[in-house]
């Protein structure tokens, strides 16, 4: 219920719907009768959480347990807090309205680097000591999970329990833990020594970090008997085992991503060198397209979504898709629902494809070439060639579609001037492309073509873990060079901030040192980083110089291939030797194909005991 | 094709709820219902719905309505009531769906209920039920204009019961004429001192222009 003081705060805020639950498909128990209480907690707005499909599987499993019960915390935004501090109103949760520090388990979702401060302002809201060493057996246990676990280094020291790769059993197999340690009142010391025996179960405290003189790491290494020196994530082996949610709680209030999600498919094939993702969820496991299918039916059902989105880092690689699209076009129209295909790939974008889920609605479409040349295509494994970016074109022009968005990255490894242009000139070539088709709907005349252009961050468990970053100067003479080459007015183009790119690159990069530089920064006013009115560079700056650390370290220093790095001790299923053999063959400009064509042996598949594709049937396509 | 009048409370929680997020969780709540909810036969079909007399952020209702139409010749209302309540957001709870009897332009007054359970409330009713006039600038579509409150509200009623107690407000809300209680409570605020968002707004009834209950 929403007692006095939340009414008030709420009457002085934008947007309250966002601080209100009460959403259909919101899950409501009695607390006095349940075993254990779980507050997940999104570091960023109700709008940018509720669209995060992990807490909605999450939500679902958990509260499948008729004696456990998740509820939801987000981020309250800057006027919010205010209020929240002011009228001495703690950070809640949306279903009970009840603070953190009455929840058994206080679980954060690390999703971006740009939100970690969000995770120090929302136990500063709720009035948790920051750092795991300064809670004694009286608070809540706080965890965390989520890709930036992968090197979750910088927050480490807050947390006492990290959760490596997928939650799915995971989460469940901690929840009993905990459950079982209330009824037997261990301390938290016990219960952490029992925790650890969970795959993918990573405590902090039980490692220690040493440094060399010159600032890289010396060692890290266990300091109690029986834990790992090298934690292995989590898996879902059988992808089908686990059937998607088919209830969400739905947003009173427009969400990011308002609509049905259906996960088709986990982890990605293509091996793009950059891209984090594509290596900490390998290998990629793929969904039956019958019981995706009756997911898809059931969920719009039990929302009343009015869209459904196939997601997945590469939907156009489910191997079953086209049968799936047949499937769920037997429904949607006679249901009202219209079905959305996210992360399509130029290279195998078909008319049928186009014609199966964009019957109703011919909205934009997205590529992501990423560099603007072959050659750096080659070396960041991106194997898209300007011939399919103009078949696919051809194919959507001729479809309707009248506007094309481009997303680019600046600053790859081996990048030259040549190659910026490279990215100008294909925007050229694609206005040039729209007006030599010739049977286009009537009333499409015109074209517009946007780059998007973002600054690269190397990130951990990438080939490129070892690449320093571009400086400001050199991003920024790209930034300029790309402009002066952009010669017409259907092209627009879109430059990232650099500066937030740097903290990125030094967080992403970032070792356990950082801890106390994110504390300060926050402490002086920097929450909410990723939103470009809230970051104070300025602020960070002289947090960093404070606490006596070189952020140019982490971000521009080239890490040797031998080098113990923040997150040597992490397992996600990828060997060293492999990111080292791509890192080279990166630099040689060479390729390596998709995994369901051959597999490359990265040795991902030994978390699934066989090998991940089976390589004469029909997933190769 | 009959149109039905779908009657609902707006409280709590509900409250924060505008008009523009409210259209989209009625339609997807409609959707869920699977009721026989007639679509719009455009390009992009849609439910048709109309709301009547929208609510400020915050405030609470008792006797909102949606109309929707539907092909069903004799439509259950007992059963769209059933069907309609365990899918809607908290705070929302269906109390009567019912055949349209009044257009929603014949809307002319609604009725409000407003308490606060902080010191001074009272005395700032009072107050205004003793003052000869209260100006107030009212914002139109073309211009500021200031009007007396005293000829549009002469008088709020005291209700008590037991240890509570709230105030009574009849206000135009037609097409023509429109004063939002908020508008009320600020002018309040700005007269005696008490805070406007001390208050709790709760509408309680929907009248025409005869007074007759808008159903």
């Amino acid at each position: 219920m929403l007692d006095g003081k939340l009414k008030q705060a709420l009457a002085m805020v934008q947007k309250p719907g966002r601080y209100t639950g009460g959403e259909p498909g919101s899950v409501y128990k009695e607390k006095e009768q349940v075993d254990l209480r779980f507050a997940f907690c999104f570091p960023d707005t109700y709008e940018v959480g509720m669209s995060f499909l992990g807490e909605k599987i999450l939500y679902e499993l958990i509260n499948a347990h008729p004696n456990w019960w998740m509820e939801r915390a987000f981020m309250s935004w800057l006027d919010m807090k205010e209020q929240m501090e002011t009228l001495g109103i703690p950070l809640y949760t949306l279903e009970s309205k009840d603070p953190l520090t009455q929840f058994d388990i206080v679980g954060f979702t690390l999703q971006y680097e740009m939100s970690f401060t969000n995770i120090l302002a929302m136990l500063d809201l709720a009035g948790i000591p920051f750092y795991a060493k300064d809670r004694g057996e009286e608070w809540p246990l706080i965890i965390a999970g989520g890709p930036c676990v992968c090197n979750g280094e910088p927050v480490a020291p807050f947390f006492d329990v990290m959760q490596l790769g997928e939650g799915e059993d995971q989460l469940q197999s901690i929840c009993a833990q905990v459950e079982q340690a209330k009824k037997e009142g261990i301390s938290k010391e016990e219960l952490l020594l029992r925790l650890v025996k969970i795959p993918g179960v990573y405590i902090p405290a039980f490692y220690d970090v040493e440094y060399q003189e010159d600032g890289r790491i010396q060692t890290i290494r266990p300091n109690r008997p029986g834990v790992p020196a090298v934690v292995t994530k989590a898996i879902l082996k059988d992808m089908n085992a686990y059937k998607p949610p088919v209830n969400f709680v739905v947003p009173l209030i427009g969400a990011i991503h308002d609509r049905a999600q259906v996960e088709v498919l986990r982890g990605c094939v293509r091996g793009c060198r950059f891209c984090q993702a594509g290596f900490i969820y390998r290998p990629m496991r793929q969904r039956d397209a019958e019981g995706l299918d009756r997911a898809a039916r059931d969920l719009c059902a039990n929302t009343g979504y009015e869209e459904v989105s196939l997601t997945s880092l590469s939907t156009s690689d489910h191997s079953q898709l086209e049968e799936l699209l047949d499937r769920m076009n037997t429904w949607v129209e006679k249901e009202h629902v219209n079905i959305a295909l996210p992360s399509l790939r130029v290279d195998n974008f078909s008319e049928s494809l186009i014609e199966k889920t964009t019957r109703v609605r011919k909205s934009g479409l997205t590529f992501a070439p990423e560099a603007g040349t072959q050659r750096l295509r080659d070396v960041i494994n991106k194997n898209v060639t300007w011939e399919e970016i103009e078949r696919t074109c051809t194919i959507a022009f001729k479809a309707g579609y009248t506007s094309v968005k481009l997303y680019f990255m600046m600053g790859l490894p081996t990048e030259t001037l040549e190659d910026i242009e490279g990215i100008a000139d294909t925007a050229h070539k694609i206005v040039d492309l729209f007006y030599q088709v010739k049977d286009k709907p009537k009333g499409k005349g015109s074209v517009q073509v946007t780059i998007s252009c973002a600054c690269f961050v190397p990130k951990p468990h990438t080939p490129f873990q070892f690449c320093p970053q571009d400086t400001k100067e050199m991003l920024e003479e790209k930034q300029a060079h790309l402009r002066a080459a952009v010669r017409s007015r259907k092209v627009k183009v879109n430059c990232h901030f650099s500066d937030i790119s740097f903290l990125e690159a030094v967080v992403a990069k970032g070792d356990r040192r950082l801890a106390p530089v994110l504390v300060e920064a926050y402490r002086n006013g920097c929450y909410f980083d990723g939103w470009d009115e809230c970051f104070h560079y300025d602020t960070w700056l002289e947090a960093f110089k404070k606490w006596g650390i070189d952020p140019a370290f982490y971000a521009y220093r080239t890490i040797g291939l031998e080098e113990i790095t923040p997150w040597s001790h992490m397992d996600y299923g990828v060997t060293h030797d492999f990111l080292v053999r791509e890192y080279q063959k990166a630099l040689e400009g060479k390729t390596t194909r998709p995994c369901n064509k051959a597999c490359s042996g990265c040795g991902a598949n030994q978390l699934l005991g066989g090998p991940c594709f089976e390589y004469h049937q029909d997933l190769v396509h | 094709m009959n149109t039905i009048r779908i009657w609902f409370t707006k409280e709590g929680d509900a409250s924060y709820i505008s008009l523009l997020d409210l259209q989209r969780a009625m339609a997807r709540c409609l959707k869920r219902s699977g009721l026989p909810v007639w679509y719009t036969q455009g390009f992009n079909p849609h439910i048709y719905m109309t709301f009547t007399s929208p609510l400020s952020l915050g405030q609470e209702s008792l006797v909102e309505s949606v109309d929707v139409k539907t092909e069903e010749e004799a439509p259950d209302f007992e059963e769209w009531k059933n069907r309609l309540n365990p899918v809607m957001p908290g705070g929302i709870r269906v109390t009567r769906v019912a055949p349209v009897v009044h257009k929603g332009e014949e809307v002319a007054f609604a009725r409000y209920s407003v308490w606060t359970d902080q010191p001074g409330g009272r005395e700032a009713a009072q107050a205004y039920n003793q003052a000869d006039s209260l100006p107030v600038e009212k914002k139109t579509k073309r211009a500021v204009k200031t009007v007396d409150l005293k000829e549009i509200l002469p008088h709020v009623q005291l209700e008590t019961e037991g240890e509570k107690y709230s105030f009574q407000m009849l206000l135009p809300a037609g097409k023509e004429l429109n004063t939002n209680p908020a508008l009320v409570l600020e002018s309040w605020e700005q007269a005696y001192g008490f805070p406007a968002r001390n208050w709790n707004i709760l509408r309680t009834g929907l009248y025409t222009r005869t007074m007759e209950e808008f159903s």
